[in-house]
């Protein structure tokens, strides 16, 4: 549902027939509303997610690293994808959430555990999708969007979409730059509290998309391609001595061609991705220089074939294989994966079922198959009612630094994986002509085994071994009503997300962990948001709630819970073909200090405006 | 909805009521025992100060942090007692807290030092203080409790010992040599050169200065143990280590000054006048142990180990007597590490 500040009006309009990013049956899946997404133009997907999802972002503040945990998973074992294909580094196995920019992404899909099967391998936390993808009209969009706001941020982003029905061409160009000299309260250091600014934190980023998309009447082929760079100093935690002079530079390319063809009853579909990430870290003061390149090639081919007449076959390959040059490293490290797919989904009157199984070839062993399988059941024909229950066996393969790193890393790790078990029942409907409800209850548990931890070894050094064990256990919720009537559109969301993930202990001694709540893993989680929009006017408040994070194993210590509100408002107008749209944007309204890791200081009251400019030709 | 609503009050409510630290009991450091400097792990400020007192057999912990009401900083690395005085060496939060050794009450806290990792009184008036990642040591005015000069030594400083007037100080990291300094003028006067990475060293009963020096975290060279006569500041005698796996580290000497103890797989003893490495271990690491630092009662010879199990979870220290009969074992902080006595003679 979109409402009030939706400027760029989204024809449902099936563009691609990608089969890998159609919808099995008896999983769960959510797309963050487009509105939501232009509202966070000028941020990163970290604030997105973390104000308006299920998913905890564990953040070291304004510029910093920023990592997603669903459900009581470590970041590693969350895929981020870009239209289906992975882009966590091979090296750390994960991504920075504060160096994607939500303006660049047309749309956000969140797959839980074993609905990331359908993507690809590793994500037994669950996938979070980034697509881009064309308008297929006849007619030129460009939107220039400029920001700025409190501690020296500013920032531009602007999109040309053109075209016509056969051909599009996408652009898009931003940068972000922000100071985040931010003053904070600073508890932990002398007898007295004292205020302090942040220092070192600069960061500068920038980065561009470009696709073109070419349509036949039984094809669709398109080329993409992605470049980051962002340019960071990293600031100190408050007990840690200032200006050690710590810096990041990260840059990333990402290129992507693809292929969908539909011949006869069948389709096919050909990706074939590069991609290359840079990180290059810095500390004057401990002397570190460490600098680590990674290329992935990753090609992908998927076909598609109706059995009788209610079923499908799905048949995917995917092999990918990265090179690694690291400071870090003995040498240069290649690695290659294939996995090859199989699904068959079938829907009949009120039932849906998917059977998948995959099989991963790495270092040329056959590995037990992953598999999952769904269930859907429609409660009432016609009507937007579902029972949903699926179970599935997810492996990760190790990352390369788990690997290669030198000292202490263990080729011979084997993969982590999990058993996922999970229930959920969705509704939408109609309650009375101008509301609309929609609510969905999630029950999931996570038997994850095998998980790589890193301990002391026989030797000074630590080393990666497959020793940990994770049991997690619960539940989401989320409710929305849409109110639209006359020149009044209002819209109330609330989610709730607890989690129980218990340490299942390691075959080290003495284990005092062991049914204990992981470290940095809220149990409770809650988010609410509130739109409404009265002619050209609109305002939206979103409440964010995190409950106390465990910073210790054995659960002695913990972060507090915080409550944080944001308000926007902002006024649309709109002239024939060009639209323009002022915002103003309060995050942390009632000043809140409060930290998401312990001792790194997140921002008070921060003040936002931008303004959105839009021609439609 | 109704139940949502409850939920996120009920989360509130629970959030304002904050923990307020439990004040410990106000005898544990009357009496003789040992604090235990637990580091905690890097960066995540939950490094902390443990005493184990003798008159009560227990462990007290989260000291600091009870006297104090905010957290010892990031990566405690040692602590020293002198006179009144105890200091802790904040290594990744760059500080010295100054405190009232027996309320634990902080009086000062010294910023702005560089990595630092120990502490050695010169007099009453000056200590000086390593730092693992720049080039001087620090001198500091113990008087009014600030930085009062450097010491460019050209090279990275851990383990420091002075007597009459030299002070003594390994290049740890990559380094192979002891500086020698001038403690009048603390000027740099000599160098001697011993194995790779100088890690520990102490004094013995004559006066001689042993260095161990652990060979290098990679297993390219052996570890060596190195007699320096403080005279002539000649290396006497270095005994090389049988094998490169062995990285021996934490060397102490017993309150006679004739027997070393260091850690290499378990703790091992070694007589001062031994001429080889000895084969057999004093006190063995069990599976799930990992001895991290060792300290000798110099009044009873009691071996106290602190188990730092897996660098993540609480660790232990571990007493044992001064035959190697084990006696007990207590629950400590993250990374229990370094020890310091505090002394009662009649112990």
């Amino acid at each position: 549902m979109s409402i009030g500040t939706d400027t760029i009006k989204i024809n449902e309009v099936v563009i691609s027939r990608n089969k890998y990013n159609s919808d099995p049956a008896g999983y769960k899946k959510t797309t963050i509303d487009s509105s939501i997404l232009v509202n966070y133009s000028n941020s990163n997907l970290s604030d997105m997610l973390s104000e308006n999802t299920d998913i905890f972002i564990k953040s070291y503040g304004m510029g910093g690293t920023a990592t997603p945990a669903f459900r009581g998973t470590d970041a590693s074992q969350t895929l981020i994808d870009w239209n289906g294909i992975n882009i966590n580094s091979p090296m750390l196995g994960q991504s920075d959430l504060s160096l994607i920019p939500v303006g660049l992404i047309d749309d956000v899909q969140i797959r839980f555990g074993g609905a990331s099967m359908s993507l690809n391998e590793g994500g037994i936390g669950g996938t979070i999708n980034l697509v881009t993808k064309p308008l297929w009209k006849k007619e030129t969009l460009i939107s220039i969007n400029a920001g700025t706001g409190s501690f020296g941020q500013y920032s531009g982003l602007m999109k040309v979409k053109t075209g016509n029905y056969k051909f599009q061409t996408v652009t898009k160009g931003y940068f972000q730059n922000s100071e985040n000299n931010f003053r904070y309260l600073n508890t932990e250091i002398g007898s007295e509290p004292v205020w302090q600014t942040r220092t070192n934190s600069q960061v500068r980023q920038q980065g561009f998309i470009q696709e073109l998309y070419l349509r036949n009447s039984n094809n669709i082929a398109s080329a993409r391609i992605w470049y980051e760079s962002a340019d960071r100093n990293l600031p100190a935690s408050l007990l840690t001595q200032p200006n050690t002079g710590e810096k990041q530079f990260d840059e990333s390319l990402r290129t992507m061609l693809n292929y969908d063809a539909f011949k006869g009853s069948t389709d096919f579909s050909f990706t074939g991705a590069w991609m290359m990430s840079r990180l290059n870290y810095f500390n004057r003061l401990a002397s570190i220089d460490s600098r680590n390149l990674s290329e992935t090639l990753t090609l992908k081919a998927g076909l598609e074939n109706p059995i009788g007449e209610y079923a499908k076959l799905k048949i995917v390959l995917d092999e990918q294989s990265s090179v690694i040059k690291s400071n870090n490293y003995a040498h240069n490290t290649t690695r290659n994966t294939a996995t090859m797919t199989a699904s068959i989904e079938r829907n009949r009157n009120r039932f849906g079922t998917t059977i998948l199984l995959r099989e991963i070839l790495d270092k040329n062993n056959l590995l037990i198959p992953d598999f999952s399988a769904g269930v859907q059941f429609r409660l009432i024909d016609n009507k937007t009612y579902y029972l949903k229950a699926n179970i599935s066996r997810n492996s990760k393969i190790p990352t390369m630094n788990d690997m290669f790193w030198v000292p202490g890393g263990n080729p011979d790790l084997k993969n982590e994986y999990a058993l996922i078990y999970e229930i959920s029942y969705e509704m939408s409907q109609k309650i009375s002509e101008p509301f609309n409800l929609k609510y969905d209850l999630s029950v999931f548990r996570y038997n994850i085994k095998d998980m790589i931890e890193w301990h002391p070894g026989e030797y000074s050094y630590w080393t990666a071994d497959n020793i940990q064990s994770v049991n997690s256990t619960g539940a989401e919720s989320s409710v929305s009503l849409d109110y639209m009537r006359n020149k009044i559109n209002a819209s109330l969301k609330a989610g709730y997300s607890y989690t129980r993930a218990i340490e299942g202990g390691s075959n080290i001694g003495n284990d005092i962990s062991v049914g204990k709540q992981l470290m940095y893993v809220p149990e409770n989680k809650a988010n609410a948001s509130f739109r409404v929009g009265y002619n050209n006017i609109y305002s939206l408040w979103v409440a964010n709630f995190v409950g106390k994070r465990y910073i210790t194993v054995d659960n002695s210590k913990y972060l507090p819970g915080y409550f944080i509100n944001n308000v926007s408002t902002g006024i649309k107008f709109t002239l024939k073909s060009s639209s323009f749209d002022m915002n103003f944007n309060i995050d942390n309204l009632f000043n809140i200090n409060y930290q998401s890791i312990a001792y790194y200081p997140l921002p008070g009251r921060t003040y936002f405006v931008k303004i959105l400019f839009q021609i439609v030709k | 909805m109704k139940n949502l609503i409850r939920i996120i009050v009920i989360s509130l409510m629970i959030v304002s009521c904050q923990k307020t630290p439990e004040l410990p009991n106000s005898n544990y450091t009357i009496g003789g025992g040992v604090f235990v400097v637990n580091e905690g792990n890097f960066r995540s400020g939950n490094g902390s100060l443990s005493f184990y007192s003798y008159d009560s057999s227990k462990i007290y912990n989260d000291l600091f942090y009870s006297v104090n009401g905010r957290p010892l900083g990031d990566v405690p690395n040692s602590m020293a007692i002198n006179g009144d005085k105890a200091y802790i060496i904040v290594n990744n939060s760059g500080k010295i807290e100054v405190m009232d050794q027996s309320t634990l009450k902080s009086t000062a806290t010294i910023t702005g030092l560089i990595s630092p990792r120990n502490i050695s009184f010169i007099n009453d008036n000056k200590a000086y203080v390593s730092s693992l990642y720049s080039d001087s040591v620090t001198i500091i005015n113990l008087i009014n409790n600030s930085i009062s000069g450097y010491i460019n030594i050209r090279r990275s400083s851990e383990s420091i010992a002075s007597t009459g007037n030299q002070a003594f100080i390994s290049n740890w990291t990559g380094g192979k040599e002891i500086m020698v300094i001038n403690t009048i003028d603390d000027q740099v006067v000599d160098s001697i050169e011993v194995g790779i990475e100088p890690e520990s060293m102490v004094f013995d009963r004559y006066g001689m200065l042993w260095v161990l020096c652990n060979g290098g975290w990679a297993r390219l060279n052996y570890a060596e143990l190195v007699e320096i006569n403080t005279s002539t500041n000649y290396v006497e005698k270095t005994l090389v280590f049988p094998t490169k796996e062995a990285s021996p580290t934490c060397l102490k000497i017993d309150g006679l000054g004739t027997t070393l103890y260091y850690l290499d797989n378990g703790v091992r003893q070694i007589d001062i006048s031994s001429t080889e490495i000895p084969s057999i271990t004093f006190i063995i690491q069990e599976s799930g142990e990992y001895f991290y630092k060792i300290g000798i009662n110099p009044l009873n010879n009691d071996v106290f180990i602190t188990d730092a199990v897996d660098f993540v979870k609480q660790g232990y220290l571990l007493l044992y007597d001064g035959t190697g009969k084990f006696i007990s074992k207590l629950e400590a902080g993250i990374i229990p590490g370094s020890m310091c006595f505090k002394l009662r003679i009649n112990t």
